[in-house]
């Protein structure tokens, strides 16, 4: 395998107008340094050997010149009507005013992109705070290279009603491009908020998506998460989504995985104080030569924690499904309570599914379990159906849409689910 | 904790000296390893050409691997210089009688139910003419060979057998295969072959003789056992009562091959010296252990029970090649004090519509730390193949640690792979319902023990499954509660 771009994504930090640069220069400065220490990882890393990365290593990825905005691109079609007022877009990467839209958020609610707030004290106290993954380079190169992004603020005992929409597109452009999309939420005591994250690749274009998200939770917080990913077929989607729960707190994400050749995603949920509820679940749809690849950590280092994990994935054509779960509980870390299920469906002879579901407990007055399946569709089920009057291929679509439906009713947002109910229907019905 | 539990918890844990430290009478044979080394062991044991060349390939395989890193244990890493490859036959000083036998020594041996006359074997005690072993030796040996069954050491199979040893040797794991099994492949000292004919039914547990004569076998040890097409045997390797060795290295090779219909149960207890409170000493269990299963409806299951080792690195694996055939795992690995143990299992299907059953239990307690570390891999002729895993793991005490790393893969859409594991302790609930019952708290705990590693230790030989029931209450005793 041939050595990496790194070195040459790395370089960009240079190109950045000095505007962007100078803006968080420490953390540039740092994550800088700690990509001249870490190598671009390859099949040979533990965390990486079943990941084929062929579709970011075989390409050479520009990064996109800020200011050249598609003012005239139509994105209405990918508004909820939940979110009118409550909506943020960007374009490969920069913020667009003109189709973003924030009205009518609470007092001191902030839903931003971050440069307007760059001098803002939340921001600069919790931007880069909590995202230290070991030997990453995607981390950094997010650091180095973002020159907007997502700043939500909320106050104490705040709930902000409509969901925020951050609306992620991706335009085709000359050469293959790269781009970091960053979000920062912090979320005061008892404050409430429902955050859609959403990836569109407009055309079959050639790009490096490679969002971090900050979620910051302090006592009592409560976030509802949905991450839609639709990126291009041709896309390449790295993602590194950290959550840290103060006690009572609660965090709920669902991933839902539908575009992109290569997405890797290693969502983390850190327990900081005692007694905090997460989920982080996940519905991957693949097909063709997608590779999906999920690494997640849940991190109990506290007493008294909740968590709940639903991972299921369907496998069809040549497509490749990876999911790695670390549940961890540290020493002491008493009464924790967590629950982890992989469930796989292999619907192709071609297709290939590595799951390892992973347990590190140091405590011992707790209950952590997982289980992990991969298989096929029941016969009887099938036939069941078959002996109602579907013909087989009708049954065996009906089968895996009911599947894939028990991941989308988990959604908060009425639209988003209709939109997932229907890329449901996309995916299983193959006439 | 009673004086009775301490004295106990010093003999498991520590004081093997007694009997067994014995003034050892080595050849004069040089420390270290080297080419000159291994041809001056491999004609001390008389042994053809090819067998030395086969020593040298894999002594050159060795030299360019790198010592594995991986596992989930840390430990000082041992000097292969300032090991020794070749030692004579040990003569161990003889005592006249039991009463000669540190008391402790043989409260354990009673507890753990060991008969008396082994107890004797054990300890180093004289044998009386009553139980002479060289007899029963003879007569074991006379009912396997009108069975048509070879059970002999390796070093005999060798001269005796060379045209089997030949094509099954490093057949299943080659002197490749990894750092520990390159270097068991070079120096391996001796071990037991065994060779069953077709359609042969084994006529006893290879087990109540091993217990009886294999009693040195020496740090690098090799098996090999070939089971012919409709053949059947059951084995057992170790013994319940604590073993000590002043080696503390120990790098087994286990090779297991089935053919059609045949089946081969393999069964371990392991209860080396596990070192003392502060994890001084203890030896390293780093044995590779592998069948395959090449026959269609071939069968081989691996029980172990591990107990004892500073640090066990062991994956007993089966490679289901033919069709229709079956490998199981059942065990129950526990650590206290501060043993390490990264143990599992790798089923690797290859034949169409192939079973794996892998059944594992750990316990952790004092400060050790327990991993299960499994694989199952379905590739893509394994048509209709089916496996079920579970996991279990239970925490004594805060300061231990239990993990679990599976990983599994299925490359096609008609097998299915289940896996479940859980990790918890003894209920509250549970010990309040038994003592409410009258019965004592460590009582209590040991029948909830029991009950949570029942369905490994049934799969034992009888015997072995009582005195490993009772192995496992003294190895625990004072840790709970």
């Amino acid at each position: 395998m041939s050595k990496v771009s790194t070195k040459e994504l790395i370089h960009t930090y240079v190109q950045l107008p000095s505007v962007y640069r100078e803006n968080f220069e420490e953390l540039r400065l740092q994550a800088k340094e700690s990509l001249e220490n870490t190598v671009f990882p390859t099949k040979k890393d533990e965390e990486w050997r079943f990941t084929d990365l062929k579709s970011i290593t075989a390409n050479k990825f520009e990064s996109v010149k800020s200011g050249i905005l598609q003012v005239s691109l139509e994105l209405n079609k990918y508004h909820l009507p939940e979110a009118m007022n409550s909506r943020l877009v960007f374009i490969n990467g920069n913020f667009s005013p003109i189709h973003s839209s924030v009205e009518g958020m609470p007092d001191g609610v902030i839903v931003s992109n971050l440069n307007n707030f760059s001098e803002h004290e939340q921001l600069r106290s919790h931007l880069g705070a909590i995202t230290n993954y070991e030997d990453d380079v995607f981390v950094p190169l997010n650091d180095v290279n973002f020159q907007d992004g997502t700043f939500i603020y909320v106050p104490k005992q705040t709930f902000i009603e409509q969901p925020i929409h951050i609306l992620n597109v991706f335009t085709d452009l000359e050469n293959p491009y790269f781009v970091t999309p960053r979000v920062l939420f912090v979320g005061e005591m008892y404050s409430k908020a429902t955050i859609i994250e959403e990836h569109i690749g407009l055309s079959n274009n050639v790009y490096l998506n490679i969002p971090v998200n900050e979620f910051r939770l302090y006592s009592g917080a409560h976030v509802h998460h949905a991450r839609i990913q639709r990126d291009s077929k041709n896309a390449s989607h790295i993602s590194r989504p950290v959550a840290m729960l103060d006690a009572h707190a609660e965090y709920h994400s669902y991933t839902i995985c539908l575009g992109a050749k290569l997405f890797r995603n290693e969502p983390r949920v850190i327990q900081n104080e005692e007694e905090v509820d997460f989920t982080v679940d996940g519905l991957v749809l693949i097909d063709g030569e997608q590779i999906a690849d999920t690494h997640s950590v849940m991190d109990h280092r506290f007493s008294h924690g909740n968590s709940h994990q639903l991972h299921k994935v369907v496998v069809n054509d040549q497509a490749h499904s990876i999911f790695n779960g670390k549940i961890f509980v540290a020493k002491d870390a008493q009464k924790i309570d967590s629950f982890q299920e992989n469930r796989n469906l292999l619907i192709s002879d071609t297709g290939k599914v590595n799951t390892k579901p992973q347990l590190e407990i140091f405590a011992d007055d707790v209950r952590c379990s997982h289980g992990a399946t991969i298989g096929q569709l029941q016969d009887e089920e099938v036939f069941y159906l078959q002996s109602r009057g579907l013909t087989e291929q009708k049954s065996r679509e009906l089968l895996v849409y009911a599947f894939a439906l028990e991941s989308v009713e988990s959604m908060a947002v009425k639209s988003v689910e209709e939109l997932l109910l229907k890329e449901v229907i996309a995916y299983t019905n193959r006439d | 904790m009673s004086e009775e539990t301490k004295a106990l918890e010093s003999l498991i844990g520590e004081d093997y000296k007694y009997g067994f430290t014995t003034d050892v009478e080595y050849e004069d044979f040089p420390k270290g390893i080297s080419k000159d080394i291994i041809r001056e062991l491999s004609s001390r044991k008389d042994e053809p050409e090819w067998m030395l060349e086969f020593r040298l390939k894999s002594y050159h395989a060795w030299l360019e691997m790198e010592e594995p890193e991986w596992f989930n244990a840390t430990y000082t890493k041992p000097d292969f210089e300032n090991l020794l490859y070749y030692s004579a036959p040990k003569n161990r000083p003889s005592l006249d009688s039991l009463d000669d036998v540190d008391p402790n020594i043989r409260e354990t041996y009673n507890k753990l139910g060991i008969p008396l006359e082994e107890q004797k074997m054990l300890a180093g005690v004289a044998v009386d003419a009553v139980f002479d072993s060289v007899s029963i030796f003879t007569s074991f040996k006379e009912k396997l060979a009108e069975a048509g069954v070879i059970f002999c050491s390796i070093s005999e199979a060798i001269k005796e057998y060379p045209h089997l040893v030949k094509k099954y040797l490093g057949s299943v794991i080659p002197a490749r295969d990894n750092y520990y099994a390159a270097l068991n492949s070079a120096v391996f000292s001796d071990g037991s072959f065994c060779y069953i004919p077709k359609n042969t039914i084994c006529p006893m547990e290879l087990s109540t003789y091993f217990r009886i004569n294999n009693m040195e076998s020496g740090q690098f040890e090799r098996t090999l056992i070939i089971a012919e097409e409709g053949a059947s045997v059951s084995y057992l390797e170790g013994c319940t009562a604590p073993m000590y060795d002043e080696n503390q290295l120990h790098a087994a090779v286990v090779e297991l091959v089935a053919m059609d219909h045949a089946e081969i149960k393999y069964s371990t207890i392991q209860n080396w010296y596990s070192g003392d409170e502060n994890g001084k000493g203890g030896i390293y269990n780093f044995v590779t252990k592998r069948g395959i299963c090449k026959g269609n409806h071939s069968k081989i299951s691996w029980t172990q029970l591990e107990t004892g080792s500073a640090v066990t690195l062991k994956y007993p694996s089966v490679i289901l090649q033919g069709d229709h055939s079956i490998g199981e795992f059942y065990s129950v690995a526990v650590t206290t004090k501060k043993q390490q143990a990264d143990t599992g299992t790798k089923m690797i299907h290859l034949g169409k519509n192939t079973r794996s059953t892998i059944i594992s239990k750990g316990i952790s307690a004092g400060e050790s730390n327990n991993s299960y570390r499994g694989e199952v891999k379905i590739g893509k002729k394994a048509i209709g193949s089916k496996n079920y895993s579970v996991c279990d793991s239970m925490l004594i005490g805060q300061t231990c640690g239990a993990h679990t790393f599976p990983y599994i893969s299925s490359e096609n859409a008609s097998s299915s792979v289940e896996h479940e594991a859980t990790t918890s302790r003894v209920g509250e609930e549970q010990i309040f319902y038994l003592m409410q019952r009258g019965i004592s708290e460590q009582n209590a705990i040991s029948m909830i023990i029991n009950g949570f590693v029942k369905d490994v230790l049934k799969e034992l030989p009888l015997e072995f499954a009582v005195e490993a029931n009772k192995l496992l209450d003294v190895k625990l005793e004072g840790s709970v509660g």
